[in-house]
């Protein structure tokens, strides 16, 4: 599974291109999150791998800006694992193992738009990064 | 030994096998799984000492330190460390850093604690103070930078470390609350807990019988003292706690952190372990509490009094496992206080005490362990919800916009609640709606309704409602239930009458 993250602005949000997306292509994605209001909005979706490159064009086609959201990163040097973020993280992406150590999956995260466990962390080790460095799926990509 | 087995060992003949490299040390940890293997008996005769650890963010601790004299001398009256306020309890260059004192410029991200965490790693810290100038002390103000090495005295003195166990914390109201026991998700979609649980130094030596005052400890990285009981303490419902000082200057911060909890303040994770020395069977039963022996109650810290609803009781067991179910919902709960930590803690004491460079020391004098906590003598009460709140007026979802109109009118108020057949909270609407729906020809009710309604709680303190309903920009709060039943209404205009009297 891939994430990606699509961007609707203000002409976008009346539309609904996700279903139009999901009719034309035959295909099922699910939705980790999503902030919209009239001036925009924020979707991170899941699709199969093998499909991303045909779902990412269809998006496009209709104007919305996709990218893989660079995720939450975390600095380890800080991070004495006390286990505060754990239980907010809607998706499970940070576990604590056996030995107690904190572990964050990549993989799980949702990314920025969700950034839940950020303003908890006591030693500020958790940074959202807000796509700035966001890397294209595509090198088309404007 | 050839004499009959002895059933007790004292602390001396414990250090005289430290001095000898042969004492027999397992942590916390260790002890629990070897008396599961072996039983107590066995555990008893192997071994001499159980180290233990917490790691917690521990509020009430700070550091004594003594400047100095600067030329001319200074009384200082205020002073600061990096922008943080610090007290000046005693003579002219006396100062305490308070682990909770919040930085000037950076409120809330940076304080005493980071400080602290700071000079301990040998950073340069900012010093500046000011004073009103006497004959005897001329100066009025003086700003430097200082390491620990430039000070005379830097030591931790905590005045309530190492809790025994803590609450674990939920949250049942729609919002999400930010306090001490950190973030809380509204609706109980997360859950906090803190200590660590069998590997606490009380939990280990719940009666109190090794240590004491004198007992000597691990603290923030090097060695420190118990000095007595600490504030608070309260064995008896297993809220014990500890005062404890020790030479910062040869500490660590890798066990002295400074922390920021947001829109609560900063504080400071202390690092501290306690060996406990197995002087007969009863210690070596007693170091083998389980997480499974140990309970703690989930609070509801939504609700803004002192004695805030217990929901459940739950062991560590549970709360380490990192869920937890209440009233029929499963939570996932997680810790504030690092259990990692709290095991490095334990197992460096360990190395300490096998490498000779760690004694045990009896105290010299007990703590008491029959006190109890008193809450706080108060000769003023302050208004709660309940105090000004009146019967709400009412509507149901199927009723006419233009009867609504009416009971605006004929009620004069400008809030109606909509509630179910149960009297269940449904929404709100205003004469501004009613107003808005008139002009726009809307006839549903559902179509001006809001279904998201800020509410209050009748035991609730009005200031906090107040508060509430300035943030929101809105001028009542329906006050509800537990079970969203509607009790009556709360409006800006109730609190500008009470301020008024």
């Amino acid at each position: 599974m891939v994430r990606i993250l699509l961007r609707l602005n203000e002409d976008l949000v009346s539309k609904p291109i996700v279903s139009e997306v999901i009719l034309e292509q035959k295909m099922l994605f699910t939705i980790l999150s999503a902030h919209i209001n009239a001036k925009g909005g924020e979707i991170v979706l899941e699709v199969p791998d093998e499909a991303t490159d045909a779902v990412v064009q269809a998006f496009r086609k209709k104007g919305a800006h996709v990218s893989v959201p660079k995720l939450i990163e975390v600095d380890n040097d800080k991070c004495f694992s006390c286990g505060s973020c754990v239980s907010l993280c809607p998706v499970e992406a940070i576990s604590i193992d056996t030995d107690s150590n904190v572990n964050f999956d990549r993989e799980k995260c949702v990314g920025s738009t969700c950034s839940i466990c950020v303003d908890a962390c006591p030693v500020k080790a958790i940074k959202s990064i807000r796509y700035a460095n966001s890397e294209s799926t595509n090198s088309q990509e404007k | 030994m050839s004499k009959q087995e002895k059933n007790t060992r004292t602390i001396q003949e414990i250090n005289e096998k430290i001095r000898k490299g042969d004492a027999q040390v397992l942590t916390a940890e260790e002890m629990k799984k070897l008396v599961e293997s072996s039983g107590v008996e066995v555990a008893f005769k192997e071994v001499d000492v159980v180290t233990t650890g917490t790691f917690g963010a521990m509020c009430s601790s700070g550091a004594v330190i003594n400047l100095g004299h600067s030329d001319p001398p200074i009384k200082i009256q205020k002073a600061w460390f990096n922008d943080v306020q610090v007290c000046h309890p005693g003579a002219a260059v006396d100062l305490y850093i308070g682990a909770t004192n919040s930085s000037e410029k950076q409120p809330f991200d940076y304080g005493g604690g980071h400080v602290i965490q700071e000079l301990v790693a040998g950073n340069e810290v900012e010093f500046r103070a000011t004073a009103y100038g006497t004959d005897c002390y001329p100066r009025t103000q003086v700003k430097t930078t200082l390491t620990k090495d430039d000070l005379n005295q830097f030591f931790l003195l905590n005045f309530r470390n190492c809790y025994q166990r803590y609450n674990c914390a939920i949250n049942t109201s729609d919002e999400t609350i930010y306090t001490y026991m950190n973030k809380l998700l509204p609706r109980m979609r997360n859950a906090t807990f803190s200590g660590a649980g069998e590997l606490n130094p009380l939990m280990n030596d719940p009666d109190y019988e090794t240590i004491g005052m004198g007992t000597r400890i691990f603290l923030g990285g090097g060695q420190g003292y118990v000095i007595g009981e600490g504030t608070q303490h309260s064995p008896k419902s297993q809220f014990g706690t500890l005062m404890v000082k020790g030479d910062a200057k040869k500490m660590s911060p890798e066990f002295l952190q400074g922390a920021s909890f947001t829109r609560y303040g900063v504080s400071m994770y202390v690092g501290l372990g306690i060996p406990i020395p197995i002087l007969n069977l009863g210690l070596a039963k007693k170091t083998a509490i389980r997480d499974s022996e140990i309970f703690t109650d989930v609070i509801d810290y939504s609700i803004m009094r002192r004695d805030r609803p217990v929901l459940r009781k739950v062991s560590y067991a549970e709360l380490k496992s990192g869920s937890i179910a209440v009233n029929d919902k499963k939570v996932r709960v997680s810790s504030l206080s690092s259990i990692k930590m709290a095991k490095k803690v334990a197992r460096t004491l360990k190395s300490w005490i096998n490498e000779g460079q760690f004694f045990l020391t009896s105290p010299i004098e007990r703590l008491p362990n029959d006190s109890v906590v008193k809450p706080m003598r108060q000769t003023q009460e302050i208004p709660f919800v309940s105090n000004v709140m009146h019967p709400a007026v009412t509507c149901t979802e199927n009723e006419e916009i233009r009867a609504i109109a009416e009971r605006i009118v004929t009620k004069s108020v400008n809030h109606i609640v909509v509630i179910d057949n149960q009297g269940k909270l449904r929404g709100i609407v205003t004469s501004w709606d009613i107003t808005r729906a008139m002009a726009e020809g809307k006839k549903a009710l559902s179509d001006i309704e809001s279904r998201n309604v800020i509410t209050a709680k009748p035991d609730e303190p009005l200031e906090s409602a107040s508060k509430r309903m300035a943030q929101h920009n809105i001028s009542a709060l329906p006050v509800i239930n537990a079970e969203r039943k509607v009790l009556g209404i709360v409006t800006s205009e109730d609190v500008s009458k009470l301020l008024g009297r």
